[in-house]
């Protein structure tokens, strides 16, 4: 649905988004994931047609952006980030203007406007001015405007943030519902979101693409080594060592000397733990605790992420965006 | 078309809505009415010469130009650049509009906000003709003459909206465009040469409405308010476009 080729932007000597490449099928989830400024929302204007690409091609819906943009750009719903509403007018008004921008007649409006307001559920703010309305509100009411005229691609920029950990829950449940209906790309910083929403993930920094697949592919072919977690009762003296000769175990490390508590290193394919179990019992080590640590996509995200660019000229890729901001 | 339609609505929806539009009206009329009264008043002076109120009014005071100065840039101030400010023209310029569309929309809205302040003006001629026979045919010069030089300040005010993010900007640029705009034909009798004279006598705008408030309909004064309402609002549409270049 979606077809970009060598998609570049610059502004001025500054290339925001650098020769990114990507599919996007019908029906598929994709997330794009990056540090703030990393051109996601560049990436994400030149597909809704408000950004024209400096070089590349880029079809949405099989209709070219730049010979066609009308036609492209009527295939596509969008949310921007900073969802900005005219604060004057009513929810239904509003909707009601999106319609008609969108070329809908007044029959078709009649029956969508009432649909779209339930499934985004709206029918309680309705009649009021989007000046009062909060801002889980008011989102709701960009997606229900974005959605209106049944795009076959749906684009959001950051759909959830500044919202309350209620609404984000409930937007993220809209957008899971709309998914199995459209092609949607979104954007987020937030990587639980994306690992939970999405069937594919692209990861972008610097204006270029990391990384892409799956969030379980990129879990697995990122992650590297599986890192266990041992805890033996007082710490026995010798335990470091003894952890350490065990086949499969690369590095040991003591967590907390007093309480027992080391981290292994394992090497790929290993898996030590039945090892680790025996060796215990053998020396009468009383075991507290013996687990795996599940790596996530955040750890992917951050070694990928602060990598040093190749052409050596250092920047802090990540801030803000490694945290976990919410449960997801 | 739908989408020029639907713009035009939302613009004009937003004019109704905004109270600034309604101190506008308010101003113009009480400004207006004033200047009426004195004409009417000073008429009836037995020392008075002789004269028709409404050519005096369209004509020959310094208060139409002063309101139309100020009416212009507040009215149209808002059209393009509180959409940049508030980041509303990403939703406009990602629906399937063009920017042609948007910036006619908009301006079509702005110039019949501009006819609805004007309206309640018609009470004037319609007092006089209660009392004794009027003219009609110059009053209805006179409103075709308010509608024309409104057309081409508007569109002025238009292109600055265009150029800018900030309101306060956009009403300062509009001022600053409109000054020469209007005292051109001012600097005529400074120049000798026959051509500039002419030249600047052609932009008069004082000339043409002290015309049409005599009733005196001239085709080229027609043109230059349609030409340059033209200009202007292509130029708005091209300013909006090349944002994207940017």
């Amino acid at each position: 649905m979606i077809d970009a080729q060598g998609l570049t932007r610059r502004y001025g000597e500054f290339a925001a988004v650098d020769g990114i490449s990507f599919n996007v099928d019908e029906g598929e989830i994709v997330g794009m994931l990056g540090p703030n400024g990393a051109g996601k929302t560049t990436t994400l204007r030149m597909i809704t047609g408000f950004l024209p690409p400096t070089e590349g091609h880029l079809t949405v819906a099989g209709k070219d952006l730049f010979s066609d943009p009308v036609a492209a750009r009527r295939e596509v719903g969008y949310l921007p980030e900073n969802v900005a509403l005219y604060p004057e007018m009513r929810v239904s008004e509003y909707l009601r203007y999106r319609a008609m921008l969108e070329g809908m007649s007044r029959n078709e409006a009649k029956q969508r406007i009432p649909e779209t307001v339930e499934s985004c559920f709206l029918e309680e703010v309705e009649k009021q001015i989007i000046g009062t309305l909060s801002k889980g509100y008011r989102q709701r009411v960009g997606l229900a405007a974005a959605i209106l005229h049944h795009p076959s691609v749906l684009v959001l920029d950051e759909p959830t943030v500044g919202l309350d950990p209620k609404q984000i829950i409930a937007i993220r449940e809209l957008i899971r519902e709309l998914g199995h209906k459209q092609t949607l790309l979104l954007s987020s910083h937030i990587l639980p979101e994306v690992e939970l929403l999405c069937d594919r993930v692209i990861i972008i920094d610097r204006g270029r693409i990391i990384a892409e697949g799956s969030p379980q592919e990129l879990r697995e072919s990122w992650i590297g080594n599986t890192i266990l977690r041992v805890g033996l009762k007082g710490g026995p003296t010798d335990a470091l060592g003894v952890l350490g000769a065990l086949p499969g175990v690369v590095d040991v490390e003591v967590l907390d000397a007093e309480t027992g508590s080391y981290r292994l290193e394992c090497a790929k394919d290993a898996d030590p733990r039945q090892a680790v179990f025996e060796t215990a019992k053998q020396r009468g080590w009383v075991m507290l605790e013996l687990s795996e640590e599940r790596a996530s996509l955040e750890d992917v995200f951050v070694r990928l992420t602060t990598q040093e660019p190749s052409d050596g000229s250092a920047r802090v890729a990540v801030d803000d965006a490694t945290a976990a901001e919410v449960p997801s | 078309m739908k989408g020029l339609v639907s713009v035009m609505g939302r613009e004009l929806r937003a004019f109704f809505f905004s109270p600034l539009a309604y101190i506008v009206a308010a101003l113009l009329l009480l400004v207006n009415g004033l200047v009426f009264w004195l004409i009417v008043s000073y008429l009836n002076d037995p020392r008075a010469q002789f004269g028709a109120p409404l050519e005096l009014f369209f004509g020959q005071t310094i208060y139409f130009w002063l309101v139309l100065v100020f009416v212009a840039p507040v009215l149209t101030m808002r059209l393009l650049s509180e959409e940049r400010r508030s980041g509303t023209i990403e939703v406009l310029m990602t629906a399937p509009v063009t920017a042609g569309q948007v910036v006619v929309g908009k301006y079509l809205a702005a110039l019949l906000f501009y006819c609805f302040l004007w309206l309640p003006t018609v009470a004037y001629p319609l007092l006089l003709a209660y009392f004794e026979e009027v003219d009609w045919g110059p009053i209805l010069a006179g409103y075709l003459g308010v509608l024309g030089i409104g057309a081409v300040f508007l569109a002025v005010g238009l292109l600055a909206s265009s150029l800018t993010k900030s309101q306060l900007v956009a009403a300062i640029l509009t001022f600053a465009m409109l000054i020469p705009l209007f005292t051109f034909g001012l600097l005529e009798n400074l120049f000798n040469d026959e051509s500039v004279r002419q030249m600047l006598s052609y932009l008069n705008l004082w000339q043409h409405m002290e015309e049409f408030g005599k009733g005196i309909v001239d085709t080229r004064r027609l043109v230059y308010y349609f030409s340059a309402t033209v200009l202007f609002v292509f130029l708005s549409a091209r300013a909006l476009e090349s944002r994207k270049w940017r």
